[in-house]
């Protein structure tokens, strides 16, 4: 895939490309956001990662001029934790998510994925009614879970959260992706909240079946894959 | 400095009040100067008139003789004119005036001793001419005795304004030059230094006392500043040598290539939770800096506990506490849902990691006239209320829960979203076993 990053600071420049490079893709780079805007408009980017304090013309003036212009690129915007009110902010002007600066590689490489996916899903036909994975599968109107022909009782929360795995198939999905996604929590709690409802998903979902569907990377997150 | 009070806004006022009265005055004196002397001229000519008039039906009825007579009577009766002269083919006959050319009407001429007479003059018959007029002195005394009156009210004036308006500024420049005193005393360090008050109820006393109330926010802003600082760079000195101490001993010890992989995670995982401190610090500071009030909305507390349930429900469960919502009334306040979403989790999340296992957590919400009552509490241990007034303060963490990880934030968190929300948090001393902490929202008031 390529990718547009616009950053004016070096070091983090420097070190998004070697990331995401060594996930196989393509990276641009941009110093200010008057270079960015005129890259974006130009290339045909799967996904643009955008400071949100550029030299010149920032970033969030940046997407919003994109979007008026009809470039519908997926916008990860990065923020300093300084700003509380940017996460809602940069959503309402056209960013797809957020990623607050410092950040783990590993958090970027999948919120790049999560968003690039969400995008292409959307050029298909529309929202699917049902999603699948192996023998699993949910039916997101009438909200109900099967595996293997065998229905599963699942609770809302576990409903979501399998949801938002199935959407996100084959792909590491963050703790903070999920509690964000799933459960809407902007911040990182102190107690074992990912863990313990994905635990009990698992119970419901994997035990008793020959393969495993939710795996653990380690330190990042996880992911639903049939392999 | 000497006349600086000619500088201050009271002396100015003065000045300005004295000019207009001044002005006042000098048009109220003419006025009157001017009325007087017509007046008392029109009072001479009527009793010209009058005399003039004495004479000529004296005449008429025994002729110059009977003239001569009402002349002298006229010049002894009161009320009558000054001067009279009644001449007859150039000579006087009667009166008190030389001859004079023979001019009728109202006119001004030369008396005696450099007087001016204002008189009439009338023909009484052929060859016969009567004159009756008044010493213009009189009017002039008048006019001069008004003029001078005038002047002195006006010089009065000019004292008093003058007295008054350096007295005011004297006593506004005294009182100003205390409130400066004490800036610059708070300037040079003395943050105990307070602008004195009269007592007098009056603007300035208020203005002071306001200054005072915001110099006493100030310093413990500055004392809090102070300590926050303090903890931080103590609080900061652990996991920065623990830091230190892990790469340290990875120099020295690692071999193999997987050794130094771990020595790194650690160190990275260390300075995660140094960035997890400054964003958390950050995250209080622009709280209590009021930012995310642009952000607020309506929320029911309702719905919020009741996800909150369904977060934190099974985790309470897996470590062997449980938690009870109840949240019956609908309670909508104005707030920022993630923030209060992150106030209620603190609290819960304390009472999870800060209580023992088979601990009962509850959590409740009911309405208290026009405010949302929310109770977050336990049956646990509790705290000794000798250090319940440190719990909300920044990076205290008490000894029992040194062993969790943290950083002795959350409930200042808990302080810092409550304030912003109007809701002080307050910790129910009575409520035993356990800590019981309430808090008070101000209801939304929806217009009906």
């Amino acid at each position: 895939m390529r990718i547009l990053v616009i950053e004016d600071d070096r070091k983090t420049a420097e070190h998004i490309v070697r990331a995401l490079g060594e996930h196989g893709h393509v990276v641009e780079h941009a110093a200010d956001g008057a270079t960015g805007l005129a890259r974006a408009r130009a290339g045909d980017h799967a996904a643009l990662i955008v400071d949100r304090m550029l030299p010149g013309l920032d970033g969030l003036s940046l997407v919003r001029q994109l979007r008026d212009e009809g470039v519908v690129t997926p916008v990860l915007f990065l923020t300093t934790m300084s700003g509380l009110n940017d996460r809602v902010e940069g959503l309402e002007g056209g960013g797809d998510d957020y990623l607050v600066k410092p950040f783990a590689f590993a958090e970027l490489v999948a919120r790049v994925g999560a968003i690039t996916r969400r995008a292409a899903a959307l050029e298909g036909s529309g929202e699917p009614v049902r999603l699948r994975c192996a023998d699993l599968e949910i039916d997101l109107i009438r909200r109900t879970t099967q595996r293997a022909g065998r229905d599963i009782d699942l609770q809302a929360q576990e409903f979501r959260l399998l949801e938002y795995l199935l959407r996100n198939t084959g792909r590491v999905v963050t703790r903070a992706m999920l509690l964000e996604h799933v459960w809407d929590i902007h911040f990182i709690p102190r107690t074992n909240v990912v863990e313990t409802h994905m635990s009990r998903l698992r119970t419901k979902v994997d035990r008793g079946f020959e393969r495993e569907l939710i795996h653990t990377v380690r330190g990042v997150g996880y992911v639903l894959r049939a392999g | 400095m000497r006349a600086r009070f000619l500088h201050t806004d009271a002396f100015r006022l003065a000045a300005i009040y004295t000019a207009i009265f001044a002005l006042t005055v000098a048009v109220l004196g003419f006025s009157v100067m001017f009325i007087t002397r017509d007046a008392l001229r029109t009072q001479i000519l009527q009793f010209a008139g009058a005399d003039n008039a004495a004479v000529q039906s004296g005449y008429q009825t025994a002729m110059v003789r009977e003239a001569v007579e009402v002349v002298q009577q006229r010049m002894s009766a009161p009320g009558a004119s000054d001067y009279f002269l009644l001449q007859q083919g150039g000579r006087t006959i009667a009166g008190n005036l030389p001859p004079m050319a023979e001019q009728t009407g109202i006119h001004e001429l030369a008396g005696p001793g450099g007087h001016v007479i204002l008189g009439m003059g009338q023909k009484v018959a052929p060859g016969l001419y009567v004159f009756s007029g008044s010493d213009l002195s009189r009017v002039h005394a008048a006019e001069n005795r008004i003029l001078a009156t005038m002047l002195w009210l006006f010089l009065l004036a000019l004292l008093v304004a003058a007295g008054s308006g350096f007295l005011v500024s004297r006593a506004f420049l005294r009182r100003s030059d205390a409130m400066a005193r004490a800036c610059r005393a708070i300037m040079d360090g003395d943050m105990k230094a307070r602008i004195p008050l009269r007592g007098t109820q009056d603007e300035l006393d208020r203005l002071a006392a306001t200054i005072n109330e915001m110099l006493d926010r100030i310093a413990a802003l500055m004392e809090n500043l102070r300590q926050v600082t303090n903890d931080i760079a103590h609080d900061l000195r652990t996991p920065v040598t623990h830091l230190r101490h892990g790469l340290e001993q990875a120099l020295h010890d690692c071999d193999a290539p997987g050794d130094y992989a771990a020595a790194l995670e650690a160190a990275i995982r260390k300075s995660d939770e140094m960035l997890d401190l400054f964003a958390a610090l950050l995250r209080i500071a622009q709280i209590e800096g009021g930012a995310r009030r642009a952000a607020f909305a309506p929320l029911d507390l309702k719905e919020v506990l009741a996800g909150l349930r369904e977060v934190f429900g099974a985790v309470a469960e897996e470590s062997g506490h449980s938690l009870q919502i109840c949240e019956m009334p609908a309670a909508v306040i104005r707030g920022d849902r993630a923030l209060v979403v992150q106030l209620f989790a603190n609290l819960i999340e304390n009472a999870v990691l800060h209580t023992p296992a088979g601990t009962a957590i509850t959590v409740t919400l009911t309405l208290a006239g026009d405010r949302a009552r929310v109770v977050v509490g336990d049956n646990g241990p509790g705290v000794p209320e000798a250090d319940h007034q440190k719990l909300f303060r920044r990076l205290y963490r008490r000894e029992s829960s040194r062993t969790y990880p943290g950083y002795g934030l959350g409930l200042s968190l808990v302080l810092a979203v409550a304030e912003l929300h109007g809701a002080s948090p307050r910790i129910l001393v009575d409520r035993r076993p356990g800590l019981w902490i309430e808090l008070g929202f101000p209801l939304l008031h929806v217009a009906a």
